[in-house]
Parts: structure tokens; sequence; C-alpha cells
């Protein structure tokens, strides 16, 4: 044997090549060099750690991407949805032919009519609430409106009293192109059916079928009146890139005449809002899959730090630093992570954009395929800090084990009861507060996320100290008589035994369901079944003013015992706080509603009824001083407004300034007529307006009395809209169905991630298993009583499990529900027996697995490796 | 000649379930440079935790432990560790190499944890020392257990320490394989110049030692019984 020395130089690239490595690597800093040789160990026993990974990262991505592709589209989409690249619109109040000649200096223009009103059959005493809208010969400046005909549009509503109109109308009316209904009174005639309205989006919520007729055809119906609530909306086309930059001066005098200017880029605000929450929501369901699923991260990491503990033990025995040995496993652990990234992020951005193709491009807005780097950036964050947080303390774990372990032969044992050193849990707390910045940031809505995030943390820390526990119980319990449930409860007490893991996993994914699930029936039990005792029955929309009379006579000739209450109702914007313009106030989020668009405004010599005055108080009878008016007082909190501020509104094109005289508490939920807010009457009364009518009727009226009431309304009032309070919750029950699909889905993957890391703990916990069988089989134990042992710890623990998860999800919803929605908490009994059927089921597939795989292990090969 | 290992009142308690337990009891010993040392001495006497506090990897509850110029109880954790990297050299009874890593990359990591540039040139150099230059490119689970245990050795070498600590290292092999890594061994010490301090229960092999020591109930004392063969002892001293 040589004991010479070679030139080394000479020898070291191209020994490092022989030896496997390569320039590159050779190249490499020790520590990505070392992680790197590391990494030929591969990926076994990681499988579970990329799985939960790539799993919530493909959720966040997947719903950024969905969002992202919804915006794009309604961006790309913006001027056909608009129907053009700028709509001007005003409420009460048509254009002047002034104004109408500002809107065509910008480009073409063409204008529509918006209002509600009833459809009457008067041969069958019949009607519908509908969605009027007028056009002229213009319409539509931007993609093609198509009748199923086929004909033109322009050809069919020519014709005098001509509509077209959905055809959802003529089924709920019973009728047929070629019949006649009535608008306001007077005759109209089916010409045609709708099979596409390019610019639905850009109407509100939908109440009711369209109607579409020319403008000549809508006002001869009479149904425009002074102050009727008829939306008058211009759209424009014009060749600018940016069309809100055409002529600031212009488009600043259309706003200052009470119009909403509204651009190609950005058609519905409220629905850009929509899906904004709707992101950052489900956003939040996925980063809780993203921590269940770091559950078993952890596991893996811990499983694995076993492994290979003789070896970190071995590279401190030759010199390694602590430091070092954790980087080197941190680096490896992260680059098997950046593989779950991956495979999130190719799923997560691929799944949205092959939804079209598997259920049709259904949505309201087209999807548009698109990627940002926010999503992509927001995604790998995630991905990348759980995977952080929940690897960091194993690791530290790991940097304890003595390398004095390699002589006493104890590299066997486990480091996860011990306290990672002080390094360890300081960069697990920059973890995790990483992990609740990044969440802020990426939240519109911080105090919920953070809030929802907290609540998640809590929960996991209660089951694993509840696993923790059961553990502790089992050890203690005097050992049964029966030796299946003594084996039973030893695999229960087992250091590094299933139950904390098993708990964690199965108990906050079922927590986060049963909670998805109890909250989506306490709204739907609110939307559907619970309206408040005295809710009314009837909204009556625009009643004038002189003919109150004769509608309370109307009312009470259907049902005698009707309770009517009146509110005067103009609508108009607010256009200034304490004269600063809206549009440069910041306003919170919850309270953004109020600045965007019309809201309505009343006016009263009393205080109304339900409110109450928490500060300042109501003006005197027959006040005549400067205007003033009563604002509503959580409202004003959000916006800053005390008493004595001005607030300025724009009712009919003009604005009016009043002095907020006192605050008001209001029951929102009462269904009473309530404004945000109500002016001294001296303010609006010479303004030309309408009434609105609240209808109540006695507890014991049928059905067919309250349709009677609408009915005898229509009969003589045709002007009058009249609006069931029950069919405007089921229309709006109806778009929160979808919602709530989406929530519930989202709500599964955390589940998902809950089975994955059971089916790891479970999975770990399989060679120990077999062992123990095979002993037992030597020693006597037929398949029978293992099966039984077996059988009962797994249905213990999901029985514990699945308790918990009711009691923690039912405390979650309850507060969700109570203080975030502030609707009635409904502890709904098959939510919970779905909890424990889906908990029972689970673990009992995935244990059924993994024990036919123990009765089935021949013991020999298995007694010789012992 | 100043010892290489000054040893001073060295006390190591550890507790248990049933109390503390005293494994060594105020050891007070001193050794040269170039000198090999067998310690000797029934299970559970005390012998390997006295290695593993020579080598750092345990710390003394009371006493002086000087290893190499450096006292260990000044020492953090890291500075022992980088002590072990430049001046000491293990070899264990179960090999403990590295799995992921070939034999050459085993050889090299000491080096590189250092900072040595040349790692892999001089582990390669080492490994052709103990005859294994053919099998750089093996993984441990390819070699059989005495080259393993040659690969470890290498390792232990390769930084050229002080001091070589040696615990049963021919415990796992058969006797004709534990004899040559024996031969390699002594060979190696030799040509650097480090001291050797092995563990074993085999006297014929600690008689080949300078010095042989016998641990009984932490206590330390010259084994009468086990005097080296040669007489070196004597000359040593």
């Amino acid at each position: 044997m040589s004991v010479s020395t070679p030139d080394a130089s000479e020898l070291d690239a191209e020994t490092a090549k022989r030896a496997g490595g390569s320039d590159f690597a050779a190249r490499l800093p020790l520590v990505p060099r070392l992680a790197l040789r590391e990494l030929r160990s591969g990926l076994s026993g990681f499988g579970i750690f990329v799985a939960c990974i790539a799993l919530g990262v493909a959720v966040i991505t997947g719903i950024g991407t969905l969002a992202d592709g919804l915006l794009n589209g309604f961006a790309q989409q913006g001027r056909t949805l608009l129907g053009g690249d700028i709509t001007v619109s005003r409420i009460h109040r048509r254009a002047t032919a002034e104004e109408l000649a500002g809107f065509g200096k910008l480009g073409s223009v063409s204008e529509a009519g918006l209002l509600r009103s009833m459809a009457r059959v008067p041969a069958r005493d019949d009607q519908a609430l509908v969605e009027i809208k007028s056009v002229d010969n213009a319409y539509p400046l931007v993609g093609t409106f198509e009748l199923k005909s086929g004909k033109a549009l322009a050809d069919v509503i020519a014709q005098p009293a001509t509509a077209v109109v959905a055809e959802s109308l003529l089924d709920r009316l019973r009728l047929v192109v070629g019949d006649t209904f009535e608008l306001g009174g007077k005759p109209i005639k089916v010409g045609g059916v709708i099979a596409n309205e390019p610019d639905k989006i850009a109407a509100r919520l939908a109440f009711g079928p369209r109607v579409l007729v020319s403008t000549d055809t809508l006002l001869a119906t009479g149904l425009v009146q002074p102050g009727t609530l008829i939306r008058w909306r211009y759209a424009i086309t014009n060749d600018d890139d940016d069309p809100l930059a055409t002529d600031a001066e212009t488009l600043k005098s259309f706003r200052d005449a009470g119009f909403i200017v509204r651009d190609r880029t950005n058609p519905s605000p409220s629905v850009t809002q929509t899906i904004d929450r709707l992101r950052q929501f489900l956003s939040l369901l996925g980063l809780t899959a993203l921590l269940v699923g770091g559950v078993g991260v952890a596991n893996a990491v811990n499983t694995f730090v076993d492994r290979r503990r003789a070896s970190i033990a071995t590279y401190k025995a030759v010199g390694a630093s602590q430091s070092t040995v954790f980087r080197v496993f941190l680096t490896q652990i992260m680059a098997i992570a950046a593989v779950g990234i991956a495979i999130g992020l190719v799923v997560g951005i691929s799944v949205p954009l092959a939804i079209p193709y598997f259920v049709g491009n259904d949505f309201a807005i087209p999807l548009a395929p698109t990627l940002t780097w926010q999503t992509v950036v927001i995604g790998i964050a995630y991905g990348a800090l759980i995977a952080l947080l929940f690897t960091i303390w194993p690791l530290g774990q790991a940097e304890r084990v003595k390398p004095a372990a390699l002589f006493r032969d104890d590299v066997g044992g486990s480091t996860s009861g011990a306290l990672p050193g002080r390094a360890s849990l300081i960069r697990t707390g920059l973890v995790a507060a990483a992990l609740a910045g990044l969440t802020y940031a990426a939240s519109g809505t911080p105090r919920i996320s953070m809030g929802f995030l907290a609540g998640v943390v809590v929960i996991l820390a209660l089951f694993w100290g509840l696993g923790t526990l059961v553990t502790y119980v089992a050890r203690r319990m005097s050992r049964p008589r029966r030796p299946e449930l003594a084996l039973a409860m030893t695999g229960l007490a087992a250091p590094g035994g299933l139950t904390r893991s098993v708990v964690i996993s199965l108990g906050a994914g079922l927590s986060l369901l049963v909670a998805v699930a109890l909250v989506d029936r306490s709204l739907v039990a609110e939307l559907e079944g619970r309206l408040p005792e005295n809710s009314p029955n009837y909204f009556a929309l625009d009643i004038n003013k002189n003919d109150l009379a004769r509608f309370d006579s109307e009312v009470r000739s259907a049902v005698p015992k009707a309770d009517v209450q009146t509110a005067p109702m103009l609508r108009g914007r607010i256009v200034e706080l304490n004269g600063v313009a809206t549009d440069k106030a910041k306003a919170p989020p919850e309270a953004e509603w109020v600045l965007r668009g019309d809201r309505g405004l009343s006016f009263a010599e009393t205080l109304p009824k339900g409110s109450t005055i928490v500060s300042g108080a109501w003006w005197p009878a027959n006040y005549s001083g400067e205007p003033q008016v009563s604002f509503v007082e959580d409202l004003a909190k959000d916006l800053g407004l005390k008493i004595g501020d001005t607030v300025t509104v724009n009712v009919l094109g003009r604005n009016v300034t009043a002095r907020i005289a006192n605050l008001r508490r209001i029951d929102w939920e009462s269904l009473s007529i309530n404004f945000v807010m109500v002016f001294s009457p001296n303010t609006l009364a010479a303004a030309p307006y309408n009434v609105l009518a609240t209808v109540r009727l006695p507890k014991e009226t049928t059905a067919e009395q309250e349709a009677a009431v609408g009915r005898a309304v229509g009969r003589v009032m045709p002007s009058v809209t009249m609006i069931r309070v029950r069919d405007a919750i089921e229309a709006f029950a109806g778009v929160f169905g979808s919602v709530m699909v989406a929530v519930r889905a989202a709500g599964s993957i955390t589940l998902l991630a809950g089975a994955l890391v059971l089916a790891g703990a479970l999975a770990t916990a399989q060679r120990r298993r077999i062992i123990q069988a095979v002993i037992l089989k030597c020693i006597g134990a037929t398949r029978r009583k293992l099966l039984t042992a077996h059988l009962v710890e797994y249905g213990l623990l999901a029985l514990i499990a699945a308790t918990l998860a009711v009691l923690f999800g039912a405390i979650a919803a309850y507060v969700v529900t109570a203080f975030v929605l502030e609707v009635s908490f409904t502890l709904s009994p098959t939510a919970i027996l779905l909890a424990l059927a889906v908990s029972l089921g689970l673990i009992l597939t995935f244990g059924a697995l993994g024990t036919w795989r123990v009765l089935a292990a021949r013991p020999v090969p298995y007694l010789r490796s012992l | 000649m100043s010892p290489v290992i000054d040893l001073q009142d060295v006390h190591l308690t550890l507790p248990s379930k049933a109390g503390a337990v005293n494994i060594l009891q105020g050891i007070t010993t001193a050794f040269h440079p170039g000198q090999s040392i067998a310690i000797v001495g029934p299970s559970g006497s005390g012998k390997t935790s006295l290695l593993m506090i020579m080598a750092g990897l345990e710390r003394a509850t009371t006493g002086r432990v000087t290893v190499a110029g450096h006292d260990f109880g000044a020492l953090s954790e890291d500075e022992l560790a980088e002590v072990r990297g430049r001046d000491v050299g293990i070899v264990f009874q179960a090999f403990h190499l590295i799995p992921t890593m070939t034999a050459l990359e085993n050889v090299a990591l000491p080096l590189e944890l250092t900072g040595r540039s040349d790692a892999i040139a001089e582990a390669t150099a080492r490994l052709g020392d103990v005859g294994l230059d053919h099998r750089i490119e093996h993984y441990p689970a390819q070699l059989s257990g005495g080259e393993q245990q040659r690969v470890a050795l290498a390792r232990a070498m390769a930084p050229r320490p002080k001091v070589l600590f040696a615990d049963e290292p021919t415990g796992n092999l058969d006797e004709t394989t534990g004899e040559q890594v024996i031969e390699l061994l002594f060979r190696l010490k030799d040509r650097d110049g480090a001291s050797l301090i092995l563990v074993t229960h085999d006297l014929e092999l600690a008689r080949r030692c300078d010095r042989v020591l016998r641990m009984a109930d932490g206590r330390l004392a010259e084994a009468d019984d086990a005097a080296p063969a040669t007489g070196k002892r004597e000359a040593a001293e």
C-alpha cells in the first residue's frame, strides 16, 4: 500500500469527475455541494411532503390564476361588457341636449334607459317583475345583439309598442312570441326572444327577466315620470387607448352634473371587488390546506431526521459545525420543497386554464387565461414559507444530535420530543412572522385575514395539545384485560406513534369542513327561512306621492290587516364629504359601497320607525334653516364623519350640501325602510320624488293572498313596481349558492390535505406495526385479534378527532356567523353527522389498507432483519 | 515535550432515573505526541466515555481537558467541532460513513469542512494510502466491512490529525480483515507522527501499543497484566 502523496492540484478536477461529481458540483460552495450529495438519497420518504406542498400551492395559485383570468377577461371584454369605451349614467334625469352634445364630442353615443317595473297579463291577472331596458337605433355600439329568430333588433323594436324579451319571461307569464302583455297599463307585443345581450353584465343584480324596447315605446308606456327610478345610461365609443384620459375636464363636468362614469378597463367595480374578495377568501382556505399539510411536512422531516441521525452525528464528529449541518439539510429539504412548489405551480396554473375545455366557458364573465407574476410569487412564497416553518423545528431538534451518539449505538433514537436550539426558535418565529406578513400584505381585508390565520393556528395548536393529552392518558390508564384492547391502548400510547399526527391532520381538516358547512347552513337558513319576525312582504317602488291613499286602499282590499309604511325616496350620489371630493377620500373597504354609485335618499319630519338617535338631536318640526342630515352611526364612523360635518349629494344633477345633525343606529336586518341618509324636509321636498312603501301582511296570510296584493296594486297602478321580498332573497340566494360551491370545494381541499397527512403518518408507522404484528403472531396472536386491536385503535382516534373537530368547527362557525357575518347561528345535525362519517370513513379506509398489509406480512423476512 | 492530551482530575457524572451515575471518577493522566495508548477494561467501565471526552464529543462534569493545546472547557460546541476537523481523527467500530457520499467524498468531507481547496486531491491520496484508489466512486453500501473501515481510517487521517482515536476498530470485522486494518492504522499513525488512543477488548491488540491503561469503575490505571509486548512503554516515558 502506498503512503506517498500525489500532487493535489493535478488530481482535483479529474478525480472529482471520476467520483461521479461534475465540474459544476465541484465548484459549488460547501453547503450546496454537500446538500447536492445528500439529495442522492432521492425523494424516498418525501412523497407526502411533496404532495402536501404541491396541493397547497396548487390551490393558492389556482385560485389566483382563475381570478386573474376572470379579471383579465373582464378587462379584455370590457368594451363589449360595458357597451362602449365609456358609459356615463345618471338616475332620474335624462341627459339634456347640451349634455348629449358633450358626449357626442367624445365619439359615437347610444342612449339606454334602465328601470324595474311590472309586466302584466290582465286576462289572467298575472304579473312579473321585469328589468326594462330601452335603447336607441345606435344600440349596441359594441358587440352583437342577437334574437333567436335571427332578425335584426332594430327592425323588431322599431315597430310601435313592441318588445323583445328574455325567454324566462315567456315561461313565467305563459306567453309566446306575438302575444301581448302590459307595461304601465299599455299593451306591448312580444316581438322576439333575446339570444344574446352583449352588455348584460353592466347592469345591476337582475331581479327579473329582461324586457327590451325602443326609447319611444318606453316613453309611450308612461312609466317614466319625474322621480321615477330610471337610470339613463349613455355608451360612448372612441379610439383612445386610455378612455378616461381623453378629456379629463369634460369627464369631470359629467361627474359634476351627477353622472357616474365607467370605462372599459373596469366595467363594473362591484364585480371586480367581488372577484377580489372571493380570491382573498379562497386563498385563505388554500393557506389552511397548506398549514394542515404542514403537519405532513413536519412528520416527513421528523422521519427523515431520525433516519439521518447517524449521518448528522458523523458530520459533527468530523468537524462540521451545528450551523453547517443545519444549512446542509435545510438546503436539501428546501430543494425537495421546490419540487412540490413547482408541481403545485404547474397544476395551479394549468387547471383554471383547462376549465373551459371541461365545463365550458359558462361563467358570466369570459375567462381569459392569463398569468401574473404576483400570483406566481405569492404561490411560491406561501409554499416556501410553509415548508420552512415546518422544517426548521425538526431540523433544529436534529441540530441537537450529539456525535457521542455514534459511540453509544444510540443513532436509532429520536429527537422529536426535544426543544430546538435558540437559533431555530428564533428562525421559526421569523418565518411565522413572514407568513403572517405575507397574508397581511396579500389581503384586502387584513383584519379578517389575520383573525382567520390566528384561528387556524389556535386550532392546530389545540389539536397538537389534545393529541399529546390522548397519548398521556392512554399511557396512564390501567391496562385492559382483553388483549385486543390492551394492544389498541398500546398503539395510542406508543412514543412516536400515530396519535398526535392523526388527531392534528384529521382534526384540523375536519374542523374547517364542519365550520364551512355550518356557516353555509346558517347563511342558507338566514336567507331562506328566517326572515325577521316583522319583515315586510313587499317593497313597492315608484308610487306617485299623490297616489298614496289609493295604494293603501288597494293593498287593504286584498288583505285588510296589511300594514303599509311609506317614505319619500330619491336617488343621489355622495360627491363630497366636508368639501373633499369622494374620489379623493380614502374609505375603508367595508364603507366603500356608500361612496360608490347612487344611494337612496329620503327626508322626514320625525325620526323614522326602528331608528335610535345615538348622538346629536333630530331637527324640530317645520324646520327651515340650513339643510340638515341624519347619518347612520357605524358608516359615519367608518367614513370619519361626526356631528357638524357636511355631506354633499348630487340629486337630479344638482349638488345639495347638508350638515350632519345627528347619528342614528338602525337594524338593517329588520328590512324596514332604512336610509343611510335622511334629510330635513326643507332640503329635498321641492324635488320631484316618488314614494317607497313596505307592505307587511299578518302572519296568517297565505301565499295566494300575498300574490293577490301584488296583483291588486298592479291592476290599477301599473307604474308601481312590487318587489316580493322572498323573490329578491331567492335571487340573491342563487348567486350566493354558486359562491358557496367554490367555498365548499376549497374547504374540502383542506380535508384532502388532512387525508394526505393521515396517509403519510400511517405509512410511517407501517414497518413498526408489521414488526409488532409479526412478534405477536409468533407468540400466538390470531389475525382476528390483531384486526380487532387495529380497528379499536383507529376507531378511537377517528372518534376523538371527529368529536373535537365538530366542537372546534362549531365554535369557529359561531364566531364567523355571529361576529363577522352577523347572522343567527344554526347548528346543523346533518353537517355534524357528515363530519363523523367522513372521519370514520377516511381513517378506516387508510387504516384497513395498512392493516391488510400488516396481516398479510410473512414473519420470516422481518424476523431475520430484527 | 508537552503532552498532546492532558487530563486533570476529570469527572463525568450523568443523570439517570435511578439517580446520578459517576462514570469517570477523577482521571488524571497525560499522553505524549506520537505515543500509542490502549485503554482496556470491562464493558461499562467508562472507556468509551473517556474517549468521547478526549475527542470533545462529551463535556467533563469537572476537571480540565487539554487536547493538542486546546482547553476543551473553554471552547463552544462549534469550536470543538473545528478542533475535531483539524487536529482529531476518529475511527468508529460501526464505521459511520455517510451513505449518500462516495468513498472519496466521505474522505474529503473533513477537509472540505475546513475549507481546503485541494480536498478532493488530498482525499484521493489518502484513499491510495489505504489501498482503495480503485474504489473511490463506490458508495458505502457497495463496499465490504473491511473496505468501509479503511475508508473511515482514510477519513480520520485525511486532515493529518495530531491525535487519532479508535473505538474497537476491528469489532465489526473478521480476524484477517481486522488484522489488515490494524496494520494500516499503525503504519499511518507512525508515518504522520500522530498519537493513537485505542479502546479495545483485545489484549493482543492492546499489547502493540506503547502504553496500556486499564479502566475499572471510572478510574484509570496502568495495566500490569497487559504490558506492551515490545517494551516500548518505558522507552516512551
